[in-house]
């Protein structure tokens, strides 16, 4: 039962993940890479080393000080910096990690969670595959944005790195329990109070979110790009995740009729669902 | 069998019958390393390798 859950999971997974990686690699390796260089060239502008055209940069300053640093640039933020690999290879490792970034997410929330989660989701099949799809959204990436919202490449950002990723993993964990304490709240009321009653109390949990949000350290930013290019490269991150969970829910829920459309209990289990609930 | 797996308490009994204290280890150490290095990794090499991955998935941690 658990091994096929995983395995249904991981298939999602895998569609998600593939449609994921072919969205970096046809939309976002080329515009991250021109915001890089966009922002580069501002910084250098900025920082009054305006070179005289040719493009070629003589290492004076970014590149030789992310080098002796051993790359380290938390304190200054992820600022204009001389990447230590080639263009070929961080676009095939992002297609790549792409590809993995939705495999586990396939097989950690819908193989392993749904296969816990399965009865306390409301709804019907497939509509707990995007309830979770929802709920996974809040957790991995909705959460921690209301903190950090994502940025466009050469953005310098004040809080260091590991207060950063810190914030990112802690409201990783905030959206995470604001989830679960809101199925909980749905699931006991709806059988008491109904079903408006229960909807209400599921969405109050969410209020849970804006504490920490309140709370956490301010994060100011600088950024040389274009604001227009810097709204399109944030949309372009929005929009690849709710993608990626959309297609994980849809590709989820159509491998459920599959399974289920193989069995002959099809009827049966339908049929037990609709006395369940005329009583 | 729907009756017992009808709970999310059935469902953990469930999983603790069918994995082995190894394997659930072996499978949560998987997780948790893909998890951190796709998210959370500074080292130069990787996080330049993945730097437009983590743009498009929206994490600023680098």
């Amino acid at each position: 039962m658990l091994t096929s859950h995983l395995k249904r999971g991981v298939k999602a997974g895998v569609v998600a993940g593939l449609a994921f990686g072919l969205l970096l690699a046809l939309v976002a390796n080329p515009l991250v890479a021109f915001a890089d260089e966009l922002g580069h060239e501002g910084g250098d502008i900025d920082g009054g080393i305006a070179e005289s055209g040719t493009g070629e940069h003589h290492e004076t300053d970014g590149g030789h000080h992310h080098g002796a640093d051993g790359g380290h640039h938390g304190g200054a933020g992820d600022g204009p910096h001389e990447s230590v690999v080639s263009s070929t290879v961080t676009n095939g490792v992002s297609v790549l990690s792409g590809v993995l970034w939705g495999i586990l997410l396939g097989g950690v929330v819908f193989g392993f969670a749904f296969y816990l989660l399965e009865p306390a989701i409301p709804g019907t099949e497939g509509t707990k595959s995007y309830l979770l799809a929802a709920a996974g959204f809040v957790t991995v990436s909705g959460a921690p944005w209301l903190v950090l919202p994502p940025r466009p490449p050469g953005v310098s950002q004040s809080l260091p790195t590991e207060t950063r990723t810190l914030l990112y993993g802690g409201m990783m964990a905030v959206g995470a329990l604001a989830c679960l304490l809101s199925g909980y709240a749905y699931q006991r009321l709806r059988e008491r109070r109904g079903r408006g009653a229960a909807v209400l109390a599921a969405a109050l949990p969410f209020g849970l979110l804006a504490v920490p949000t309140a709370f956490a350290p301010a994060n100011s930013v600088e950024s040389a790009l274009p604001p227009d290019l810097a709204t399109g490269l944030v949309g372009m991150t929005v929009f690849g995740q709710a993608l990626l969970w959309v297609l994980l829910a849809g590709a989820h829920a159509r491998l459920s009729h599959h399974s289920v459309e193989d069995r002959p209990s099809d009827v049966a289990s339908d049929r037990s669902d609709v006395s369940v609930t005329a009583d | 069998m729907p009756a017992t797996t009808d709970t999310v308490h059935g469902r953990i009994e469930g999983a603790r019958i069918e994995l082995t204290p190894t394997q659930a280890a072996v499978g949560f150490a998987l997780v948790a390393a893909l998890g951190f290095a796709l998210l959370f990794v500074q080292e130069p090499m990787l996080h330049d390798s993945m730097h437009n991955f983590r743009h498009a998935a929206g994490i600023t941690c680098h």
